[in-house]
């Protein structure tokens, strides 16, 4: 499918030919496939078969969100699922509830144990969201198993009636099947969607780094949270209507196993597309009834499968067709419209220092990284920190950033306390900041990367798509890599990575820039027009603050420079004074070399 | 000439025609039974019992002239899978009657599908409620649960003389229909038991039951266990943490897969048992043909399949007809019908025994100890 | 029963069982310290041990002592086969990866076993033929003290082994960090193999002691494998002597709870214990906090 932006050129003209064909050819399919049943006669079995492989569908679909878009471990989806279908099912045939309200309360209650497990992740990514997902399916599967006074136990509810659409009962298997497809298609429809917006960005931003994602400005605890309800509720809905499609539900039916089915059904097809997720799932259901003769090798293949997939072929079916589309056709290259130049201006605010570093310290245990510094960062002066390896410099960044809390101090930007604020806040304050070990986001196009910069908090542009494109496009121009767009940020060279990684800073319109070694391994001319860059932007107003071993880089652009030395502030003043200072070189060469000297 | 070879040949024609009649469809039931899944040795008891019957018919000229056949589905020892089972059966459109699983928990799942279905279905649950709740497609060729509790009861308290029991029961509608049935006769004697334990089918680990009986003081268990695997464990449980109270359980106690699993551990227990081999010469017959067949015990996952299918067969022939409405009334007015589990007498709630088995583990050994019968209220 | 006998035998069996969640949660650390990676497929040793003492015992009719040395045997040609399988074509990837990866590795083994065995569970036969004996109202059953003494002397081996040889050291070493390892020129592939062979015995190891008591069936691995998570998090995620301590913690914890809250739910509430450790406290008992380097 087509990735991120469409033409940045005026508006009017479409880029890509290609997007009508496939999506004619697959709105034909799309049509077609509920028509089978009634053009040929097919036993009722089979239509069941296809009710429950649509009712799963819509619940990979969650797992696309989450696990495909948002890059989290989610292994209780059966419960989801479970939650949705019981709901249906008590509430029509134990409280008489109409299917409608019950299947609303299904959605509710899925998306609350949704939010309770995303906000989990605000503690635990990884494993322990695994282990905590898996805790969550168990427990549920023994309350539903238990609770028998209310969810009847192990004997499960039979008995549960169809709905009515507009006066139609949908008795008929075959008209509940259409009904069925039809939510799927809607659920993919908002599934496909997704990447295109904010949130969508933002999922995968946090799929691909989420560090990166956090300091850039994105709420990573909302957007996981959304994803988990998002995620959930669309499991809710697929259980209630297999709830009312099989008219029976037991806790057989939504076990630790049908989750790790929903999983590999994802994987199978292709976890980050919606179109894979569902072709998974028919895959996934079908093939066991067609094998039924191989039931015990395909069992013991399924676990096989699984591994090949995660070795070979990490992004499903799926992922490769997309892969061999792609080697086909062109490659898609920006065509240049007008791009505004980049807005960098910072409104001046108070006479207070940009940064203020106030006593700060961060002890790990019992080493002391950073030992009691203060450092005051004059508005719209590159202000760089060096020091031997060791020091405390990272660490130091860190704290600015807010990726740790301090032991003791204070930081202020602008006059303003930033000291506790999670480091998305500090994004929307106007904080940007680059990584010593580049964090990009690998799988994303170099536009969409740079748009994720575009959409903190408070950033003084619209809101809308075009405004972040138009932000974005502007930021690469400012860097000189507009015609790199489209390309996939992986793709690029170690140096234009690097420009990349600023021009993303840039689109969030900073008053501070943080750069944690900037001009590592960048060759001579890179480094000049790193320079340049830097000189550019301090012409603009904007602040920077860095760290660098380049000592010509820093004679040439800093204009007053902190050193560290054993988590102290040792030295501090104008370049020229600094870097002749003995305390420092002693501190970068060692004792016996400057009374040598 | 030209006659006789004319006659001759429209005699042929008849002939070929009569034949082509007769070799007509089949008479198919569906039968829905454990193959896979944890309880599938229950289940190809099942499935043999059910051949072994479908044999006997076809050589005595099988149903309305046509051959019987078994069409099988699995239900993958599940009750979703059961579900599915029987409307795959019902949907193929050219069965005439069903045999539902043994499972009460299965049966009670598959009872909508099956009234929706309309067809005559024979069903081995022992759950009272199964044939009371209003159901008029369902026959049970077991004795159900009211009786083995009246059993149970009558054993324990009048002859082992427990007054202090513990009933270990499923949270299924098996073991907890069970388990309110004891419920109700001991109170009729006056007794409240000293613990109701529930566990949950396919438990692992009993423990706790059993640590939870050593607490309560019971003096005697008794225990409604659908699944062999479950009361193994529970047998070998008991054991490794030293109880060893007189013990009353369900049938699946005495049974052959049970018994090979649990060994020592089941030694000197009781159990209810419909079916025991020496109780009567159609039940020796019975239990000596599925030997040589098949290599091994009979017990009551296959004997009551057995006398389903000899049920439905001897229905449809006296209502010349498979029409289910037809089948249904011959089947409630079967008297004294002699199978393997016992003479059949059904009632208007479709339940067709009425009596059970007390018998004893001696080192490994079915030893049959007293039967009870009841007569039904008509 | 007197309420001091009654509750030692609720003890007594909650260390059993805990102790076969030890040695399964031990193998489960050690893999995690020497390659990062949580193996979901760690109780499914257990099971492959469990069937394959099963198998030497009743379909080669072979005497026990020497079933229980070729079903160990067997267990470290499967933990060959799964490091070489199932971790190294992954070993560089990311976590997610990884954890699907040794996911599928189980529905594997599980599926396979069921397709050779078939799906009804059996019975494994006890160390001892004796049943077990009485003191105080409390019944020691032979298996359970086994098991007990079976975890101590694990414990007692892996000490030795790992602090006391010099290859115990080298393993020590990969575990801390890979790549200085590799510098001094200890064969690091060759050193995670060990780790995953060592694990997979010590799971078989599990499975065979506790079959007896729990089935020799398909599934006995899974429950086994959530509990050994449990126990390594409440104990500590990476830490060997918190692994230990978790699951005879857990064992009793459980037992108690099954004896005195709810005989349906016991299994909830090594769940609950998990859900609460990673909430409020997930580096367990004895671990270090965690945090990524930025």
């Amino acid at each position: 499918m087509t990735q991120g932006a469409a033409s940045i050129e005026p508006a009017g003209v479409r880029v890509a030919a290609a997007l009508p064909v496939r999506f004619i050819g697959l709105s034909i399919l799309a049509l077609a496939l509920p028509a089978i049943p009634f053009l040929f006669p097919v036993n009722s079995y089979v239509v069941n078969i296809f009710m429950q492989a649509a009712t799963y569908g819509i619940a990979v679909l969650g797992m696309t969100i989450v696990l495909g878009y948002t890059g989290q471990i989610n292994l209780a989806q059966a419960a989801f699922f479970g939650l949705g279908a019981y709901a249906v099912a008590l509430g029509t045939v134990t409280l008489g509830l109409s299917f409608w309200v019950s299947l609303l309360l299904g959605i509710g209650v899925a998306s609350l144990a949704g939010l309770v497990l995303g906000l989990t992740t605000l503690r635990l990514g990884g494993h322990y969201l695994a282990m905590i997902t898996i805790s969550f399916q168990q427990i549920f599967d023994l309350v539903m198993v238990n609770w028998t006074a209310v969810t009847r136990g192990p004997d499960g509810v039979p008995g549960i009636a169809r709905p009515s659409l507009f006066g139609h009962h949908l008795a008929d298997d075959k008209a509940y099947l259409v009904f069925c497809i039809a939510v799927l298609y809607a659920a993919i429809g908002l599934v496909w969607y997704l990447p295109r917006t904010r949130l969508g960005r933002a999922m995968q931003a946090i799929r691909e780094n989420e560090m990166a994602a956090e300091v850039t400005g994105i709420k990573t605890l909302v957007v996981k949270v959304i994803a988990f309800i998002l995620c959930a509720g669309l499991a809710g809905i697929g259980g209630a209507l297999y709830a009312a499609g099989f008219a029976y539900v037991s806790p057989d039916n939504f076990s630790f196993k049908v989750s790790i089915d929903f999983l590999t059904m994802a994987l199978l097809g292709g976890a980050q597309s919606p179109f894979g997720s569902t072709l998974g799932t028919a895959l996934l259901i079908l093939l066991p009834e067609w094998l039924r003769f191989l039931k015990e090798i395909y069992l013991a293949a399924y676990g096989i499968a699984v591994i090949l997939i995660m070795v070979f072929m990490p992004e499903g079916i799926w992922g490769i067709g997309k892969t061999a589309w792609q080697k086909i056709r062109k490659p898609r290259t920006a065509k240049m419209g007008a791009v505004a130049p980049l807005d960098l201006d910072i409104p001046v605010e108070g006479q207070a220092p940009a940064l203020h570093i106030e006593g700060i310290h961060k002890h790990f245990g019992g080493v002391s990284a950073v030992d009691g510094v203060d450092i005051a960062v004059t508005r719209g002066t590159v202000h760089a920190l060096i020091g031997p390896n060791g020091s405390g410099k990272t660490t130091m960044l860190n704290v600015l950033n807010g990726i740790y809390k301090p032991t003791a101090g204070r930081v202020l930007v602008d006059g303003q306390d930033v000291t506790h604020d999670a480091p998305h806040v500090r994004a929307g304050h106007g904080m940007g900041r680059t990584f010593q070990n580049i964090r990009l986001f690998p799988n994303l196009s170099v536009l969409e990367n740079v748009m994720v910069g575009a959409q903190r908090q408070h950033n003084p542009i619209g809101r809308s798509d075009a405004a972040l494109r138009a932000r974005a496009m502007s930021a690469l121009a400012f860097v000189g890599m507009p015609d790199k767009a489209h390309m996939l940020a992986k793709n690029l060279p170690y140096g234009h990575q690097r420009l990349v990684e600023i021009a993303r800073a840039l689109a969030g319109h900073p008053k501070l820039l943080l750069l944690d070694e900037p001009a590592a391994g960048l060759n001579q001319t890179e480094k000049h027009e790193l320079a340049d860059l830097l000189k550019r932007l301090r012409g603009h107003g904007v602040t920077i603050f860095l760290i660098e071993h380049d000592m010509g880089l820093i004679e040439q652009v800093s204009d007053r420079i902190s050193v560290l030395n054993f988590g102290r502030k040792i030295a501090e003043g104008a370049p020229a004074e600094v870097l002749r200072h003995p305390g420092v070189i002693a501190a970068y060469l060692g004792e016996n070399v400057v009374a040598a000297a | 000439m030209f006659g006789k070879i004319a006659v001759s040949w429209v005699a042929l024609a008849l002939a070929a025609v009569s034949i082509n009649a007769n070799a007509a469809d089949p008479v198919r039931i569906g039968l829905v039974s454990e193959i896979t899944g944890p309880n599938a040795e229950a289940g190809a008891n099942t499935v043999n019992g059910a051949k072994l019957a479908v044999e006997e018919v076809n050589k005595a000229g099988g149903v309305l002239g046509s051959p019987l056949e078994l069409k099988i589905e699995d239900n993958q020892s599940t009750n979703p899978g059961s579900v599915l089972a029987v409307s795959k059966l019902g949907s193929e459109g050219n069965i005439a009657a069903l045999i539902a699983p043994v499972r009460s928990t299965q049966v009670q799942a598959t009872a909508p599908t099956i009234a929706k279905l309309g067809l005559p279905t024979m069903i081995g649950g022992s759950d009272y409620g199964l044939t009371h709740s209003g159901h008029a497609w369902l026959f049970r060729a077991r004795p159900n649960d009211a009786y083995s509790a009246k059993v149970i009861v009558d054993y324990g308290v009048n002859t082992l003389k427990k007054k202090k029991w513990a009933i270990i029961f499923s949270t299924d509608t098996f073991g907890t229909g069970g388990k309110n049935m004891l419920v109700d006769e001991l109170k009729a004697l006056g007794i409240t038991p000293v613990l109701l334990q529930g566990y949950t089918n396919n438990t692992q680990d009993f423990t706790p039951v059993v640590l939870a009986v050593k607490q309560s003081g019971a003096d005697i268990v008794s225990s409604y266990t659908p699944f062999s695997t479950d009361a193994a464990i529970l047998a070998t449980q008991l054991r490794q943490l030293g109880v060893n109270l007189p013990w009353i359980g369900s049938a699946t106690l005495a049974s052959d897969s049970t018994i090979r699993l649990a060994k020592e551990a089941l030694h000197d227990t009781y159990s209810v048992s419909d079916f025991f081999a020496d109780a009567s010469p159609e039940s020796q017959a019975y239990a000596k043909k599925y030997k040589q067949t098949f290599g091994r015990d009979a017990d009551f996952y296959s004997s009551w399949a057995y006398d389903a299918v000899h049920i439905l067969a001897l229905a449809m022939n006296r209502a010349k007809s498979t029409k289910p409405d037809a089948v249904r009334k011959e089947i409630l007015a079967i008297r004294g019908h002699k199978g393997a589990e016992g003479i059949y007498n059904f009632d208007k709630n479709g339940d067709g025994l009425h009596g059970y088995n007390i018998v004893k583990n001696e080192k490994g050994k079915i030893v049959f100890i007293k039967h009870t019968a009841f007569t039904p209220k008509e | 029963m007197g309420f001091l006998s009654i509750n030692l035998q609720i003890l007594f069996s909650g260390l059993a069982v805990g102790a076969v969640y030890s040695l399964v949660a031990l193998g489960f650390v050690l893999i995690i310290r020497a390659t990062n990676v949580v193996n979901f497929a760690q109780g499914d040793f257990a099971m492959l041990g469990a069937f394959a003492m099963m198998t030497m015992l009743t379909a080669l009719s072979l005497p026990y002592w020497l079933s229980f040395l070729l079903a160990l045997a067997a267990m470290t040609v499967f933990g060959v086969l799964f490091n070489y399988g199932v971790y190294y074509p992954l070993r560089n990837r990311s976590f997610l990866p990884v954890i699907i990866s040794t996911l599928g590795a189980s529905i594997f083994m599980q599926n396979t076993v069921l397709a050779i065995f078939g799906p009804q569970a059996q019975p494994l036969e006890k160390v001892f033929k004796a049943s077990g004996f009485e003191v105080g109202g409390v019944f020691l059953d032979s298996q359970y003290l086994v098991i007990l003494a079976v975890a101590v002397l694990a414990v007692a081996f892996q000490y030795f082994l790992f602090e006391r040889t010099l290859l115990g050291k080298k393993l020590q070493a990969t575990s801390q960090d890979k790549d200085m390892a590799r510098l001094l020129g200890i064969p690091v592939a060759w050193m995670i193999a060990i780790t995953f062979i060592y694990s997979a015995t010590l799971g078989g190891l599990a499975g065979i002691l506790v079959g007896p008591v729990l089935f020799v069936s398909i599934g006995m691995g899974s429950v086994i494998a959530l509990k050994a998570f449990s126990a390594t998090i409440i104990g500590g995620f990476g830490d060997v002597a918190g692994a230990i301590v978790g699951g005879l913690l857990l064992g009793v914890v459980e037992n108690f709870a099954g004896a005195y809250i709810s005989v349906a739910y016991k299994d909830a509430f090594a769940f609950l214990l998990l859900f609460l450790f990673l909430l409020i406290r997930p580096q367990g008992i004895f671990g270090e906090k965690i945090s990524e380097k930025a």
